[in-house]
């Protein structure tokens, strides 16, 4: 009993912060589950409860939400794969090749991945305008061309972190197999890609919660209804109409928050590894 | 060994080799065609030199690094440096609504726009049809002295009485070299139809109405390339080139009104520049956004590390029910972040949100508060929802650097006699900071472009929409740019926008060096 007394004051300042922490996950889970639809306006517990609104989500027409997600799962997941690969070729180029501007070539990536990428909205709204009149399949409007500004911006930050990655895994093997007469590509593919599988579906994962979490430029690109992410789809759903759409809207977001949260519990400890990796050497 | 069992030198490898190269060559030949058909020269020249260096490194003895460098390099140099040039680029511009074609496309569209009925009314019956190069034609008479013409994309010839042939309405319909169109030709063209113009030879043209009747237009603006001005047939006045991306009234080149629109992006440097520091009208909710980015990002960073700290300290002893208390307390840090926000917006709303309904149970307020509207009541609740989404990372930071501090020197302290808080303050906070600077640095600058927040929650707002205000009293600079370059299609300002942009990049750019020679990453390799 004596070290819980000690320990008191961490017990209450977890507790608050668990109340602070909890209180709109907690509205959003009783929303949800609200049959009458609208903002919770009576009492924190709703008094009819149901899954109605989940069913409006795979019923109604105005809320296409499985198309969203489709949408979101293909960008997500075409922008992760893609970028992982040639992240990947960069941050090994950089991390075991020895070359000329190579520490240049670093520290120009270290430079260009802390810009992002939504900086320079207002040219890449310009540029991608002037692109859809010739290619009107990757310009402004179209999910083609938000994949292809997609893959450029994470481009620099997934071969940042897999450099970092790539530094830790040791040498040794892909030097013995450069004594056996191996070339760089054999090397890369044969010894280093296996090895290094399991971290780079990590950035894998945690570049494809990245772009599932994107808003911004997915909002200045996907402008029909039936091309929204569900970043895009739910918030101009929700927007303006507050009281009428929270049901439903409280529903979408627990159905997509769910699976992302569950990612990104599981990769805890490489997320925290990843913050603290470039402070704590120095 | 593994590489030869595998049998990757060879064949295999090569061939798969070739197939990749082949698909991106017909992608990049696909798009080189369209280019070129588009006459985008500057795509086709940049794809050009992509296409050839992409196979250059495949084919022949590049450097080996080439081959791992290229496709991410292609990518970054495409759609991340590309628009931070193009930003630095635009900056020097008048680019506008209004301004935001070349310039001889602009003569060119005001030269045609500037098209009218005559005064006279002169109509014309017609026939429409294809003259003997299987181009659009018109049989034509003119209603008022019924003179008959064939008319073409290269002109018009009259037609001697007895070379052509009238209908039962009296209209001609046949002459040689003439086929009319039938129905079905005719409805397949459509609207195509009325933006059709013969040229009459006098700077007039007779253009359709619909199948039937066309009408003379004529031209009111000429172009002159001698003296680069525009006239008008009906004022007389002579346009000049303003230097500033319009042809206007020389008597009075800055009234808005004397200027001929559109008008054309034009080199303005460093106007937008000056703007910002010098022009009241722009500098003011410049610096006043400025002042609420700097005071937002910094209370940001301040408030979330100082939750984060404290609850990394509580839980730096192995307490009961630890475990539990983290997975719960990271989840804000898990969930996506633009949900979280508009379900806080949700939460904030006047009439129906829990917030106002909570106040209002306890007694607290008697009658709702409308968040949004007030400017001070809506930082208030940026702050707090940014608190929450950013506690759990300091949380999560500041415990790892906590177990980086050596316990040795808190026992050393204590042997001296130090109390805890003591120790505390002249041990562990240095030593903390020390560590996490740099981190938070980066959150500092994370936050000066937190977009999301900003725009999902507030949009910026509250905003004096009805006097044109572009800077709303919660706009950070990155929404600031996004209202004056996307937000209102009929008053975008790119030029400015990306002077806004610029700031931003050389601050970021300060902030991130800062932080990196901090932690040294930079001497690392």
């Amino acid at each position: 009993m004596k070290t819980f007394r000690v320990n008191l004051w961490r017990h209450i300042t977890a507790w608050v912060l668990i109340a602070f922490t909890a209180f709109p996950i907690y509205v959003v889970v009783m929303s949800s589950l609200d049959t009458s639809g609208g903002l919770l306006t009576t009492s924190l517990i709703p008094p009819e409860m149901g899954f109605d609104n989940f069913a409006k989500l795979f019923n109604d027409d105005q809320i296409p939400f499985m198309t969203w997600v489709k949408n979101s799962l293909y960008v997500a997941s075409i922008t992760a794969v893609v970028s992982v690969f040639m992240g990947a070729a960069s941050a090994y180029a950089f991390s075991r090749l020895r070359f000329k501007g190579r520490k240049l070539g670093i520290q120009a990536l270290l430079l260009i991945q802390v810009f992002p990428s939504f900086l320079a909205l207002s040219a890449i709204f310009v540029i991608m305008g002037e692109v859809y009149k010739v290619f009107p399949a990757f310009g402004l409007g179209t999910t083609g061309g938000l994949l292809l500004i997609y893959l450029g911006g994470s481009m620099g930050i997934n071969a940042w972190l897999l450099k970092g990655f790539i530094d830790s895994i040791p040498a040794e093997l892909d030097e013995s197999a450069r004594i056996d007469g191996a070339t760089a590509s054999q090397i890369y593919w044969l010894i280093f890609f296996p090895l290094a599988a399991p971290v780079l579906a990590v950035v894998t994962l945690l570049s494809f919660i990245g772009t599932f979490n994107e808003f911004v430029l997915a909002s200045l690109f996907l402008t029909d209804v039936d091309q929204r992410t569900v970043a895009v789809g739910l918030q101009q759903f929700i927007g303006g109409k507050f009281d009428q759409n929270w049901g439903p809207f409280t529903a979408g977001s627990l159905l997509a928050s769910i699976p992302i949260v569950i990612i990104f519990l599981s990769l805890q400890r490489y997320i925290i590894g990843g913050l603290t990796a470039g402070s704590v050497k120095g | 060994m593994l590489y030869r069992l595998a049998g990757f030198r060879g064949l295999p490898a090569t061939i798969l080799k070739f197939i990749l190269l082949a698909i991106v060559d017909i992608i990049g030949g696909i798009a080189i065609t369209q280019a070129i058909a588009g006459r985008a020269t500057v795509m086709i020249v940049v794809l050009a030199a992509i296409l050839l260096g992409v196979n250059y490194v495949y084919l022949f003895r590049a450097p080996v690094q080439w081959k791992f460098l290229t496709p991410g390099l292609v990518f970054l140099a495409a759609f991340v440096l590309t628009p931070i040039i193009y930003t630095v680029g635009m900056s020097g511009f008048n680019y506008t609504t209004g301004n935001e074609i070349s310039r001889d496309e602009a003569i060119a569209a005001l030269v045609d726009n500037s098209l009218a009925e005559d005064p006279e009314g002169t109509a014309y019956d017609i026939t429409l049809g294809k003259d003997s190069n299987g181009d659009m034609s018109a049989l034509m008479m003119n209603q008022i002295d019924g003179v008959v013409s064939l008319a073409t994309l290269d002109g018009v010839t009259p037609l001697e009485e007895g070379t052509y042939e009238l209908s039962e309405f009296g209209v001609p319909n046949a002459a040689e070299g003439f086929t009319a169109y039938t129905p079905d030709e005719i409805a397949e063209l459509g609207d195509k139809i009325t933006e059709v113009r013969f040229p009459l030879g006098d700077g007039s043209f007779a253009s359709p109405i619909y199948e039937e009747l066309a009408v003379r237009l004529t031209q009111d603006l000429t172009y002159d390339p001698k003296t680069d001005t525009l006239t008008s047939m009906s004022t007389g006045i002579v346009y000049k080139d303003n230097g500033n991306g319009n042809f206007a009234d020389p008597a009075d080149p800055d009234n808005q009104d004397s200027k001929l629109y559109p008008g054309w992006r034009a080199v303005n440097f460093p106007d937008n520049f000056k703007g910002l520091l010098f022009d009241p009208e722009i500098r003011n909710p410049f610096i006043g956004v400025f002042g609420w980015t700097v005071a937002f990002a910094f209370l940001s960073v301040i408030t979330t590390f100082a939750v984060g700290l404290t609850l990394a300290i509580a839980m730096d002893k192995p307490i009961r029910g630890r475990r539990m208390y983290r997975s719960i307390l990271i989840l804000p840090y898990a969930i996506p972040g633009f949900l979280s926000i508009l379900i806080w917006r949700g939460m904030f709303q006047r009439d129906f949100g829990i917030i106002n309904r909570l106040l209002t149970d306890f007694g607290l307020i008697s009658a709702n508060i409308d968040w949004f509207e007030n400017t001070w009541t809506a930082r208030a609740v940026i702050l707090i929802v940014n608190l929450w989404l950013g506690f759990p990372y300091m949380y999560l930071i500041a415990s790892g650097a906590l177990q980086a501090i050596p316990a040795e020197l808190k026992e050393a302290a204590a042997i001296d006699g130090a109390s805890p808080f003591q120790s505390f303050r002249q041990i562990v906070l240095p030593l903390l900071l020390q560590i996490l600077n740099p981190l938070l640095i980066s959150s500092f600058a994370f936050n000066f472009n937190n977009f999301n927040i900003i725009y999902l929650l507030t949009g910026g707002g509250p905003r004096d929409e009805l006097n044109g205000e572009r800077a709303g009293s919660t706009d950070i600079l990155i929404s600031y740019a996004y209202q004056t370059a996307i937000t209102n299609p009929l008053d975008q300002n790119f030029g400015l926008a990306s002077a806004i942009s610029l700031f931003m990049f050389i601050i970021v750019g300060v902030l991130s060096m800062w932080s990196l020679r901090r932690s040294k990453a930079l001497e690392e390799f």
